[in-house]
């Protein structure tokens, strides 16, 4: 007995399902490498300004809508990605997409989701993905083992409250601190605006986002945490907003790490991403720049400031419309820096009270912040505004210049449009959109350069302040995510979150590049991987001390092939001596014998021709036990040769020849060399 | 359709069928989508392509499919099937050779659009739109679409492969409504040719070797039979029922969940659930066939069917109890040692034997009488020890099966438990006993002398997912009763994870809210008043706990402690010994100090959890320590500051919920100055940026008009109404104090709100009123005077958005004056309406498409 084969190990990774969205955040991305950095296009600034500023609808975060499926070049499975809702028979969709981040990831046997965002584009129930293709599988906190949220935007974490209070999740919840502080106050945010302007009954409640929170499992960065027995997750630095992070996911030996959206390169307020050689089978990397090189934040930076500098010096007003939290409190730093140094006085407002609340999280998580905010904390606390000022209401019809940030970020509703409506008629003020605004919204008009909108009750309001689109998002470019894989140096890489073409593009850079298996899936498709997966196997120590004995000491660095029997009990492996396996399972042995007739034309009797046969393999086998026995059959190692009479032709013999599988090549020599006959002169 | 958007529309179109003109994201065409369908639903859609023929134009382009992106190419493919649902406008279509070069092989079927997941799912799309009327029927069969819909079940896209699934349902009901006139056929192969090639495909792929073509087959049957009930449906069935029989002969049974799903779906139909169809016999044999994890879907679906045989249903619940079975034998298995497992298990095992008293196992919702199950346990599967090492391999395999199958049986439980037609009688005790002892298996205090019990002491420990389960369960095993004994145990083992400081938040969380279901389900003494001794004393047992838990790091922890505290006081906090206990304990006194808790959460549910303290009296002004004589700011004082300076609208939000509260209940720190009351907290409210609690003030307001005013009068035509109206000089005095509070100022000012839902609040507290002063206005006739003159000016400047100074002291006269002249019912009417209503209109998305689009090439050019 030899090897006990137990069967082939095929442990398949699973993604289906990721959309992606814009968190209200992204320039346009050009083609890749187009032009050199200094060439001769305009900056976006000055092509913003020579067409009066309109919003490229490019420049919002697109999925790949209409990908080729991988699986059919490489043979390695499908890709599934994006869901959408699917109420039979209509509303299924496997196109590009705005928001909905959600991935689902089979890794060894687990089940992990990967955020779970929300689309701004819609308004009834296609704002959450289609959760019932993980509940066909059965209960959902039976068929998942966790969520994973990557940071607080809420094309990442929006539809999470639905997800657990209404279509009933009731597993662990993980992201970070600063996540898990921020994210209540924005979907918070999210559910008064939503509840403010279409009144909705049928929306997750302040008491749901509680509850929901109430799941949630802080996690720090870098500590390994223990979701089960089997998978662990550890997060990493991602940059992209306060709190953000890129998560590895591990079953045994396999692992995915999974980047949410991150940042390769410092801003304001945060640092770069970072992740260690962690090798993992599988990058899940978001790809929003795919063949964008971006031009220096310090260049956009200028003309955000000379934007405003201008606009407050001939004494216009600036609205600069916010989300909550997130990339607001890097403008105020920016302005807070740029008042103090000019010295300037108009005021800076910050609207609904958020600004205590923003100090409070970036006082509360420094050590999520850049090193230069890390240092200056010491002395002074940069979130600490010294000229942003809360703001009130009666504030706005003030006379003089003033800058006010008000929520939300793309004038649907609340205080920002208010704003808006009073100073949109006066060509001195200013509105500066810092992110991507969805259709329908009054910021989306006044990007794609509506000059006239209807209000309620048909009224028309002419908008003539000026319009600037100035984007500050903070995602990797092409050279970050090449920076990224070179870094983690995965085996194989999944795209997410971008635009077909430009993936492509991307895609084989990277497979240039690396050397891996580089996928893009479309909405709607999965991506199967085979792994190799290394399973810990004991080995006794008879069959170990049996194999030094042979001289051979055991090298790490030299792999060598040991036979043994592999036992499986109690889902633990173990290698013995086949003796020993015999033994332990109370087996006995069999012995497998190949056999043969070889006919050969001699008239002798049989004890002659056996002796004729001993005399020829005598002569011709030297190296080897050749016997003669006395009950007239020959042996040669295992192998036994016996002579008979042929029943039916006197002149012919019929040697029967039988061997044990271990001497199965000298059985089959022997036997050819008996087929060719015996020489003449062998007595 | 509207004229403005008839106007724009060619436009549109040249956009959308120009290659180089690259449009919006899939949104826009989504919601445009949407548009067409609601007018195409609303009106002819031949009308519609033959007042817009650029439509048609539209649709022309894909004669060169290659030219289009593909989504603007699945846009077309969806956007023709709309129109052709109806048969006139088909035909037109038709005429012009379109939908065969959309949907035939001419289309983009077999080109290279057809990669793009995003055109297989238009074009699926398209089709199931399309196909509504026989025409379609026919076109479907000459194009060889069916064939490609085949194919498409197996796509990679999920989506596409679902939608062809559904697809194929919808024509096979559709080709079969056709003869529906006559009783149909009893053999399939009369039946019309579509249909006869759909159910040939079926049985093909239910034979095949592959599992994920069966699967395709069970789906599509699954979906048919969910949503189809005509009575072919069972002759359906019993053609192909010998084929889903074969599939529980192999091993290991293929798709079994796919499968479960489509027995249930069959017995769900009303067309076949009479026993002739040997569909009790199929789900009785899949039951034993299934590998417990599966089984238990099917069983929980089995016992929630109205009808059902005796014994399938004793077989289902056997299956569906059969973990938990395991876990009492297993716990109690003590060969020769039968005291030496813990008294609780032995106790379970005692309650749950074959002949355990209807008295111990019936509970108050089931029917000792009913005899449907005679023993409490479903015989063979408790009592005897013979099933005992087939049950318990069931949960040792590995610690995951384990975890996931006891959870799953827990849930399962727990979804039956409340149905009407769950087992009778319900085996309160035996479940309660199997509850605790996971609860102790989980937490260590189970000493189980078994292998089995070993095992699955080492599975459980510290096991989070199953404590949340079995805690769940446990919660909703209050509705019954068990032995004195057990509750005893629940009450226990709930002490010790409320006590543990091994248990994790969302553990505690559950104990929390298990233990608040079993107080509030305890049966009160028959002579009334106080709790039951022995949730009594367990309450006494627990105050001691509670403060730990309002101390914890975690600020759920904390957070689910107030709210239990919450509702413990508002439940039992007129009862003299709980009131004393809690008096006696730190509760109240660690209750205020999270009022300044770093977390907004914890300080909203401590905010709600003081009112509901001092609304009972039990909270008591401690003394300031440094002066003895001193008291310390009234709990009043401490609310009004945190809804004046609190940076989270959580709490700001709390407080005016209690607020409101002790309005309505006249509590005593209110009821000593109503009117100083209100005029603080409408001060505060009316000011907050925070639209909710602003609405909230409107409320107070609106309670505190009804106290005045008497409440709203009744909608009732029969009601009796009052006679006469109260005089002038009455009406104006009892609206003095609304004037000195300055609710009008709040209430005006708030009708022009930019957040609706206070505006909407404001319309409806002004309309009270209004009807309220009626008979006042018509007597004093209309009134000018420079109050209303200024007034009016007023509301004229915060309509047009200023916010300007407040009104000041203003006289009833002119507020009734105001009232009378405002359009209140037609503001009422602009505010009902959704706010974004301009922005989602038709007419704003076309415009929103057609700007985008004219930019989008030129900035895709010029970034970087």
């Amino acid at each position: 007995m030899g090897w006990n084969v137990l069967g082939a190990l095929s442990l398949p990774c699973m993604f289906p399902w990721p959309v992606c969205g814009g968190d209200g955040c992204f320039l346009p991305h050009p083609s890749f490498p187009q032009q050199p950095r200094g060439s001769s296009f305009p900056s976006p600034r000055r092509a913003l300004q020579a067409r009066g500023c309109r919003v490229p609808s490019g420049g919002l975060r697109q999925v790949a809508g209409a990908i080729a499926c991988s699986s059919r070049e490489t043979d390695m499975g499908e890709v599934r990605k994006g869901w959408q809702r699917l109420t039979p028979p209509s509303r299924p969709g496997a196109g590009q997409d705005v928001g909905r981040s959600c991935i689902l990831v089979s890794i060894g046997g687990k089940n992990v989701m990967l955020d779970c965002g929300m689309h701004m584009g819609f308004n009834d129930d296609r704002r959450f993905p289609d959760f019932s293709y993980i509940t066909r599988n059965g209960r959902l906190t039976d068929f998942l083992d966790c969520v994973i949220i990557s940071h607080f935007h809420l094309d990442h974490c929006g539809a999470l409250p639905y997800f657990s209070e209404m279509v009933g999740y009731d597993g662990p919840i993980y992201m970070t601190h600063p996540t898990q502080a921020i994210c209540p106050i924005l979907l918070e945010d999210y559910r008064k605006i939503a509840v403010d302007k279409k009144g909705e009954a049928n929306f997750f409640t302040s008491q749901m986002i509680k509850d929901c929170m109430k799941k949630v499992v802080a996690v720090h960065l870098h500590q390994t945490v223990q979701v089960d027995d089997e998978l662990e997750i550890k997060a990493y630095y991602a940059g992209h907003v306060l709190g953000a992070a890129m998560f590895q996911i591990k079953v045994g030996s396999e692992s995915v790490v999974y980047t949410g959206d991150y940042n390769m390169t410092p801003d304001r307020h945060l640092g770069a991403a970072w992740i260690d050689k962690c090798r993992p089978n599988l990058l899940i990397t978001e790809s929003t720049y795919a063949t964008t090189i971006r031009d220096s934040k310090r260049c956009r930076e200028r003309d955000f400031l000379k934007k405003v500098h201008e606009a407050v010096e001939r004494g216009g007003k600036v609205l600069i419309p916010v989300f909550a939290l997130g990339r607001a409190q890097e403008l105020c730093i920016l302005l807070e820096t740029f008042w103090e140094r000019m010295n300037l006085k108009a005021p800076i407002y910050f609207s609904t009270g958020l600004t205590e609340k923003a100090n409070h999280y970036y006082k509360l998580f420094i050590t999520w912040t850049n090193q230069k905010i890390r240092k200056t904390f010491v002395q002074r606390n940069m979130f600490e505004f010294k000229h942003i000022k809360a703001f009130d209401r009666a504030f706005a019809d003030n006379p003089g210049p003033m800058v006010v940030f008000a929520t939300p970020g793309m004038l649907h509703a609340g205080q920002s449009l208010q704003i808006f409506r009073k100073w949109a008629g006066n060509e001195k003020n200013m509105v500066i959109m810092p992110g991507y605004c969805v259709q329908g919204t009054v910021g989306h008009k006044i990007l794609s350069g509506q000059r006239k909108l209807e209000m309620e009750g048909r009224q028309v309001l002419e908008v003539k302040m000026q319009v600037e689109y100035m984007s500050f998002s903070a995602h990797a470019d092409a050279k970050g995510i090449m920076q990224l894989v070179g870094q983690a140096e995965p085996e194989n890489v999944l795209l997410v979150h971008g635009e077909a073409k430009k993936m492509e593009f991307l895609k084989q850079k990277i497979e240039q590049e690396f050397r891996v298996n580089c996928y893009m899936p479309a909405n709607g498709e999965t991506v199967t991987l085979p792994t190799s997966p290394s399973i810990p196997v004991g080995i006794s120590l008879g069959l170990l001390k049996r194999e030094m004995a042979q001289g051979l000491l055991p090298d790490a660095k030299k792999p060598r092939l040991l036979h043994g029997t592999l036992i499986m009990k109690d889902s633990n492996f173990r290698l013995v001596s086949s003796e020993q396996a015999l033994k332990e399972l109370g087996l006995a042995e069999h012995q497998l014998r190949f056999t043969c007739r070889v006919h050969l034309h001699d008239p002798r009797k049989e004890q002659e021709t056996a002796l004729r046969v001993y005399s020829h393999l005598k002569s011709v086998l030297k190296d080897h036990c050749v016997q003669h026995l006395p009950d007239g059959s020959v042996t040669v190692e295992s192998i036994l040769i016996q002579a008979a009479a042929h029943s039916e032709d006197p002149g012919t013999k019929v040697l029967l020849v039988s061997w044990t599988y271990q001497d199965e090549e000298l059985g089959s020599y022997l036997t050819s060399l008996l087929k060719k006959g015996l020489p003449q002169g062998a007595t | 359709m509207d004229p403005e958007c008839s106007q724009l529309l060619p436009a549109l179109c040249a956009v959308l069928a120009d290659p180089r003109q690259p449009v919006a994201d899939d949104t826009c065409l989504e919601k445009l989508l949407d548009w067409f369908k609601t007018i195409a639903d609303a009106g002819s859609s031949l009308l519609l392509l033959q007042e817009n023929p650029c439509l048609v134009t539209l649709l022309c382009p894909v004669l060169k499919p290659q030219d289009l992106s593909p989504r603007v190419l699945a846009f077309l493919l969806r956007l023709a099937g709309i129109l052709a649902a109806q048969e006139d406008c088909f035909q037109h279509l038709q005429q012009g050779d379109l939908l065969p070069r959309l949907f035939g092989e001419a289309g983009p079927l077999g080109g290279a659009a057809w990669t793009a997941p995003t055109v297989r799912s238009g074009w699926i799309q398209g089709l199931c739109s399309l196909t509504q009327h026989p025409s379609a029927l026919c076109f479907l069969a000459h194009s060889g679409a069916v064939d490609t819909i085949f194919s498409l079940q197996g796509d990679s896209s999920l989506f596409v492969a679902s939608a062809a699934g559904q697809l194929l349902v919808h024509i096979l009901g559709l080709s079969m409504q056709a003869p529906a006139e006559g009783h149909p056929s009893l053999q399939p192969a009369h039946w019309p040719a579509c249909a006869q090639k759909i159910v040939g495909h079926i049985e093909e792929s239910l034979r095949a070797t592959a599992t994920p073509q069966v699967t395709q087959a069970l789906n599509v049957l699954t979906t048919m039979f969910s949503h189809c009930h005509d009575p072919w449906t069972q002759v359906l069935w019993v053609h192909l029922s010998p084929l889903v029989a074969c599939l529980l002969e192999k091993d290991p049974v293929p798709a079994a969940h796919s499968l479960v799903d489509l027995l249930l779906s069959v017995a769900r139909s009303p067309v076949l659930s009479s026993s002739s169809c040997g569909l009790w016999d199929t789900l009785a044999q899949t039951l034993s066939r299934l590998r417990a994890s599966q089984a238990g879907p099917l069983a929980l679906g089995i016992l929630k069917l109205q009808e059902c045989p005796k014994a399938l249903r004793a077989q289902a619940f056997a299956v569906l109890l059969q973990p938990l079975t395991c876990v009492l034998e297993a716990t109690t298995q003590a060969p020769g040692l039968p005291g030496s497992s813990g008294p609780g298990l032995q106790c379970g095992v005692a309650a749950i034997g074959p002949v355990a008293s209807s008295e111990a196992c019936a509970g108050r919702g089931g029917d000792p009488t009913d005899g449907e199950l005679p023993l409490a346990w479903p015989p063979g599967s408790v009592g005897g020890t013979a099933d005992a090492p087939l049950t318990a391999g069931m949960l040792l395999p590995s610690k995951a099966a384990c975890v996931g199958l006891l959870c799953q049986t827990l849930a399962h439980l727990e979804l039956l438990q409340p149905l009407p037609q769950r087992p009778s009688p319900w085996p309160w005790a035996p479940l309660l006993s199997a509850a605790v002892t996971i609860l102790r298996l989980c937490n260590g205090s189970a000493t189980p002398t078994s292998d089995t019990g070993t095992h699955l002491c080492a599975f459980l420990a510290g096991c989070v997912r199953v404590q949340r389960a079995a805690l769940d369960f446990l919660g909703t095993l209050s509705q019954g009763t068990g032995p004195q004994e057990l509750v005893t145990q629940v009450f226990a083992i709930l002490l010790e994870y409320l006590t543990s400081p091994d248990s994790s938040p969302t553990v505690l969380k559950k104990a929390f809210q298990a233990t608040l279901q079993w107080l509030q389900s305890s049966p009160k003494p028959s002579g009334g008043g106080d709790l039951e001794p022995h949730a009594q004393l367990f309450l006494r047992e627990l105050l001691p706990v509670l403060p730990k838990r309002l101390c914890s790091p975690c600020w759920d922890v904390r957070d689910s402690g107030l709210e239990f505290l919450t509702q413990t006081v508002r439940r039992w906090g007129g009862q003299a010994g709980f009131r004393h206990a809690l008096l006696a304990s730190e509760v109240p006194e660690l209750t205020e100090q999270l009022l300044r808790d770093p977390e907004s959460y914890v300080r909203a549910s401590a905010v709600a959890a003081m009112g509901q303290l001092s609304s009972r009296g039990l909270h008591i002004i401690p003394a300031s320590p440094g002066h003895p004589g001193a008291q310390q700011k009234s709990l009043l004082e401490e609310l009004l500051h945190i809804l004046s300076t609190d940076s989270e609208g959580f709490p700001r939000r709390a407080v005016m919920q209690v607020f409101t509260q002790w309005l309505r209940d006249s509590h005593a720190d209110v009821a000593a100055d109503t009117e100083h009351f209100v005029a603080r907290v409408l001060r505060v409210a009316s000011q907050d940026l925070d639209w909710e609690v602003r609405a909230q003030g409107l409320e107070l307001a609106l309670v505190f008009l009804e106290q005045t005013l008497g409440q709203p009068s009744s909608s009732c035509p029969y009601a009796m109404t009052p006679p006469a109206a109260a005089p002038p000089s009455l009406v104006a005095q009892a609206l003095q104090p609304f004037c000195r509070v300055q609710l009008f100022d709040f209430a005006f000012r708030a009708l022009f709100d930019c957040d609706r839902p206070v505006a909407q609040k404001s319309c409806d507290l002004l309309l009270f009123l209004r009807a309220k002063t009626a008979s006042y206005s018509d007597q004093q006739g209309s009134s000018s005077g420079p109050d209303v003159a200024s007034l009016e000016a007023a509301l004229q400047r915060w309509q047009a958005g200023d916010q300007g100074q407040p009104l000041g002291d203003l006289e009833p006269e002119a507020v009734v004056a105001v009232l009378r002249s405002l359009d209140l019912e037609g503001l009422r009417g602009a505010l009902a309406e959704s706010s974004d209503h301009a922005e989602q209109s038709p007419l704003s998305l076309l415009q929103d498409m057609l700007a985008t689009a004219g930019i989008l090439g030129e900035n895709e050019a010029d970034c970087y």
